[in-house]
């Protein structure tokens, strides 16, 4: 589904590599967790693949599906299935939440040839997503992330994944800020998103995230590349034993 | 002392002096220099059908209200369904130079007492038609009983270049609550100038909001006055401004007594070479304590070839107030842009979704549903237009 070859990128302007042969490949079904410490590189990637502008890829590719996903504009990487769940969720004064679904919905939708959703349909999808995230309608009232707490923003970007069921999930660091009961809720919003279709990159600095949503794969990503790969328990050593020896190794 | 010039062809014709870039309210908007037609007092033939073509195209034609039509500056009475009186109090106060233009022009309007407590609101429509161009005036007068509430539009548009003039005279009585919307989509050759002059009892109510989007070149000026104590007034407006326009709005919000409440909001959008300029002044007379005033005016600027000022000013003359302003101008927020694209919204769609947003926070403030939903979709189509 997802195949990351030899990334390499830096930011614009700027002669250092932030990512330097990253290199991934994740089939569909799977959860990839991606593990590294701080400077690493994780958000680097999430906003590469997302395509957010200030990035410049010097060499490597990312093919999505078989297409170039680098090529293509933020809203057709989303509308051909890659969300990203931001570790910092932007706030949209003006834009009601239930406004924003609707036009980013229909907007993929469209993007696909397909016909918008009824309002009858689209108002049973968002009601049935947002209750399992304990989402009531007063924040779907409230413009985008504006006045929500951290807890708030985060199940809100999970109900936005939810509502618009991409292929490729990426989450960046979704438990930060979050409390356990905050990370359980949201955990179970994305376990229920796990589906033989869908693959997920969960992007973590701390082993905790991942008792709840149990990778198939984890890789250590350090000084821009990945240089450990390993099953489940690959997490667990690392929380125990820390990043400092694969620090050491990258320097 | 300033030179005197020799008259502008445009001063001839009106008769009067233009008010010049000397002068510092008028430093932005020098209209000796802006007004080069020699616009004066014509005669128009309007066609039935240009006044019903322009009649349904007005913004708020969808929203039921009483109705009032002016035609070329003359009450249409087969075309008005609401009962009115001429206006005749001739107004002197301010000596101001767009209520000098209206007097000198003879402006003719109408004078409506509001007595009653009702949800229609009433319309009043200005059409002018394509014709030579000319000079336009109105002149209304409304007074809102004590413990009355009535809801006013006044909607201004037409077709070709003309110059139009407006002053309306409002008293808002004690406990009264006045709504009030005024739309101007003129022609886009044409120049529209107004002075809107506010009184407010005790405990009085008034939302008055203004959309700028028609004309060549606007000015708006307002003089807000509290002679009661406890009234609450909240002044807000939007300009959609593209190519050459030229908008700028000048308020004075006077407390001259205790325990009132003031606040403006501005919201600018602005494209092409467009200017838009925002001047607040507010004073408290040295017995108005207690006075509440906040003033705000941000300008979203989306070429690199618009400009906004901006001019607050605070007079002060009370010590127990509390009184602010801010202004903002910049661009469209580029993670705002990103975190919609992201979900898979196109960037025009993107760019058209904040920029109404944008000027939706003044646009909030109209209270009737129907008002305030076809200016939503009145902006949102400029906008994209």
């Amino acid at each position: 589904m997802l195949e990351i070859k030899n990334l390499h990128v830096k930011l614009d302007g700027e002669s250092r590599e932030i990512l330097k042969g990253l290199t991934l490949s994740v089939k569909p079904g799977e959860v990839h967790a991606i593990m590294g410490p701080n400077g690493s590189g994780k958000s680097t990637l999430s906003y590469v693949l997302s395509g957010r502008e200030g990035y410049e890829v010097t060499d490597g590719s990312v093919t999505f599906k078989g297409e170039d996903l680098l090529a293509m504009e933020p809203d057709k990487r989303a509308a051909a299935g890659v969300f990203l769940a931001f570790q910092y969720p932007i706030e949209i004064p003006g834009v009601a939440t239930m406004q924003f679904l609707k036009v980013a919905l229909n907007a993929q939708r469209k993007a696909r040839g397909q016909k918008d959703i009824s309002a009858p349909d689209f108002m049973r999808h968002v009601k049935e997503k947002a209750a399992r995230l304990n989402i009531g309608q007063d924040m779907l009232k409230r413009p985008v992330n504006v006045g929500f707490s951290g807890g708030e923003k985060k199940r809100a970007e999970i109900l936005q994944m939810a509502v618009l069921e991409p292929t490729l999930c990426v989450l960046d660091e979704t438990d930060s800020g979050l409390d356990i009961d905050a990370l359980r809720v949201v955990a179970d919003g994305v376990n229920a998103l796990r589906s033989p279709d869908r693959a997920m990159i969960v992007i973590t600095h701390y082993q905790r995230l991942l008792d709840y949503i149990v990778p198939d794969k984890v890789h250590v990503l350090s000084d821009g590349k990945i240089v450990k790969t390993g099953g489940k328990e690959l997490a667990l050593e690392l929380e125990a034993n820390g990043y400092a020896d694969f620090a050491v190794k990258a320097a | 002392m300033n030179m005197v010039s020799p008259k502008t062809a445009a001063e001839e014709a009106l008769g009067v002096s233009l008010p010049h870039r000397r002068m510092e309210e008028w430093k932005w908007t020098d209209l000796r220099r802006l007004i080069t037609t020699p616009y004066g007092k014509a005669e128009a033939k309007a066609s039935v059908r240009e006044v019903d073509r322009l009649i349904a195209a007005a913004p708020l034609a969808g929203v039921k209200a009483g109705r009032i039509v002016f035609v070329n500056g003359e009450l249409d009475a087969a075309r008005s369904n609401v009962p009115s009186r001429p206006s005749n109090a001739l107004i002197v106060s301010p000596d101001d130079s767009v209520v000098e233009i209206s007097n000198r022009l003879q402006a003719q309007g109408i004078t409506l007492t509001l007595d009653g407590n009702t949800d229609t609101p009433i319309e009043i429509l200005h059409i002018t038609t394509d014709a030579t161009p000319r000079a336009i005036a109105v002149r209304h007068t409304f007074e809102v009983t004590a413990g009355a509430s009535a809801t006013i539009v006044e909607t201004f548009l037409g077709e070709g270049d003309y110059l139009s003039t407006a002053v309306v005279n409002i008293a808002i009585g004690e406990g009264a609550r006045f709504d009030r919307i005024k739309v101007e989509a003129e022609s886009a050759k044409a120049t529209h100038l107004a002075h809107t002059i506010v009184t407010l009892g005790k405990n009085a109510v008034l939302r008055d909001f203004t959309i700028t989007s028609g004309a060549a070149l606007n000015r708006q000026n307002g003089t807000y006055t509290f002679a009661g104590q406890g009234a609450d007034a909240k002044v807000s407006g939007s300009y959609l401004l593209q190519a050459e326009q030229h908008a700028d709005t000048r308020l004075v919000i006077d407390h001259a007594v205790p325990h009132c409440t003031s606040r403006e909001l501005f919201k600018v959008v602005m494209d092409g070479h467009s200017r838009g300029i925002f001047q607040g002044k507010v004073i408290v007379r040295p017995n108005a304590q207690k006075t509440d005033g906040k003033q705000s005016s941000h300008a979203l600027l989306l070429s690199e070839t618009a400009e906004f000022d901006a001019k607050p000013e605070l007079e002060i003359y009370a010590d127990d107030v509390v009184c602010g302003h801010g202004a903002t101008s910049g661009d469209l927020d580029h993670d705002h842009l990103f975190y919609l694209m992201s979900r898979g919204i196109p960037k025009a769609e993107a760019r058209s979704l904040l920029v109404a947003a944008f000027v939706g926070e003044a646009i909030e403030t109209v209270d009737h549903e129907g008002i305030r939903e076809a200016l939503l979709a009145f902006a949102q189509e400029r906008l994209s237009s």
